[in-house]
């Protein structure tokens, strides 16, 4: 019974942003005590995390990343009302100055080597590739989350999308699916006749390297997922509105 | 001659940061006829496909190919960088 009732609690925060306990307490038709009780548990267990305090304080599923923000700024038609200072970088400069601060996730220092690369090719290809196209807000979104062990970093653009860069060059690739992979498998430059085109396979490469790594990309209707945490990944990108732009996230375990 | 890559920054990712790289090299580096130019990574805590490419490029168009070298480095992020440019075509002239 009360197994049940913590696994009615975690499906309850799993499909909501972050839940108060008052909204459990309504939803379950509970005491308050008895709610408390199972949310102690739940913490003790590290399935749950608890942030902020008092009545503001917010339960999360320990693990899962919060995206409705950029999801919702990723999705927007027209230009998006939210654009926070500190996760967006209008300009590149802006993006590499956010990058040393993969060093405080938790990564060990060769894990920091690769990680910082990696992302590093992500968010400046937003720029290599959108200058001058930028749907309506330049820049790239970069939000990164530490949740249970978890590392989850974020890299979205409101740009033209991998598709439409690299149709301009092999007018053969007609979908977004196709032109994702070529992305990350083949070497094919959207800025020929510039010798370019190897910064995704880096990242594909770096990501596969290890079964503690995955990511995920979308663009357009196009979802590709690579490395053995990709699939959940996925399973977040699934979840963001189709839109002309691209979004890449990575999970990279701390354990 | 040695090229201290730390006096670069830690972190050297991007193209323009490899252009802008390779130019100061250019204009510092003065190896006397057929001395090898080594990049020195020590020190150095994440190195991208890009930048890397873009500074061995530049490097090898003004001295040649087989005068820049690599030092060898533990530095995962090296590793796999040269890893992924060694398997691209050679720049066209």
């Amino acid at each position: 019974m009360k197994t049940g009732t913590r696994a009615k609690i975690l499906e309850i925060i799993n499909k909501r942003s972050g839940v108060r306990p008052s909204e459990l307490i309504q939803t379950l038709e509970l005491t308050p005590q008895a709610v408390h009780r199972h949310l102690r548990t739940l913490l003790e267990e590290g399935r749950l995390e608890r942030r902020g305090a008092g009545p503001k304080v917010l339960y999360f599923v320990a693990g899962k990343p919060q995206l409705e923000r950029v999801q919702a700024w990723f999705g927007a038609k027209s230009k998006p009302a939210e654009n926070p200072p500190e996760l967006i970088c209008e300009t590149r400069d802006a993006f590499a100055g956010r990058l040393p601060r993969l060093t405080s996730t938790g990564l060990g220092k060769d894990e920091q080597s690769l990680a910082i690369a990696a992302v590093g090719e992500i968010g400046n290809n937003s720029f290599d590739h959108n200058l001058g196209h930028w749907k309506d807000t330049p820049g790239c979104w970069y939000q990164t989350q530490t949740t249970g062990g978890r590392l989850w970093i974020c890299v979205a653009d409101r740009g033209q999308g991998i598709l439409k860069s690299l149709a301009r060059v092999d007018p053969g690739i007609t979908d977004d699916h196709t032109a994702l992979v070529t992305a990350f498998e083949k070497i094919l430059s959207g800025r020929a006749p510039e010798r370019r085109g190897n910064g995704l396979k880096y990242v594909r490469n770096i990501i596969t390297g290890k079964d503690r790594r995955g990511l995920a990309c979308r663009s357009g209707n196009g979802l590709v997922d690579y490395g053995k945490l990709g699939v959940e990944c996925r399973e977040e990108l699934a979840r963001f509105p189709e839109s002309a732009g691209t979004v890449t996230l990575i999970l990279w375990s701390l354990k | 001659m040695k090229i201290l890559l730390k006096k670069y920054g830690q972190i050297l990712t991007s193209r323009p940061a490899g252009h802008e790289a390779a130019l100061a090299m250019k204009t510092t580096v003065k190896p006397a006829n057929d001395e090898a130019i080594e990049l020195d990574f020590e020190g150095v805590l994440s190195v991208g496909p890009s930048w890397l490419d873009e500074v061995l490029s530049s490097l090898r168009t003004e001295y040649g190919t087989d005068r820049v070298i690599c030092l060898p480095t533990r530095n995962p992020s090296v590793i796999e960088s040269l890893r992924v440019i060694d398997t691209q075509p050679p720049h066209s002239k």
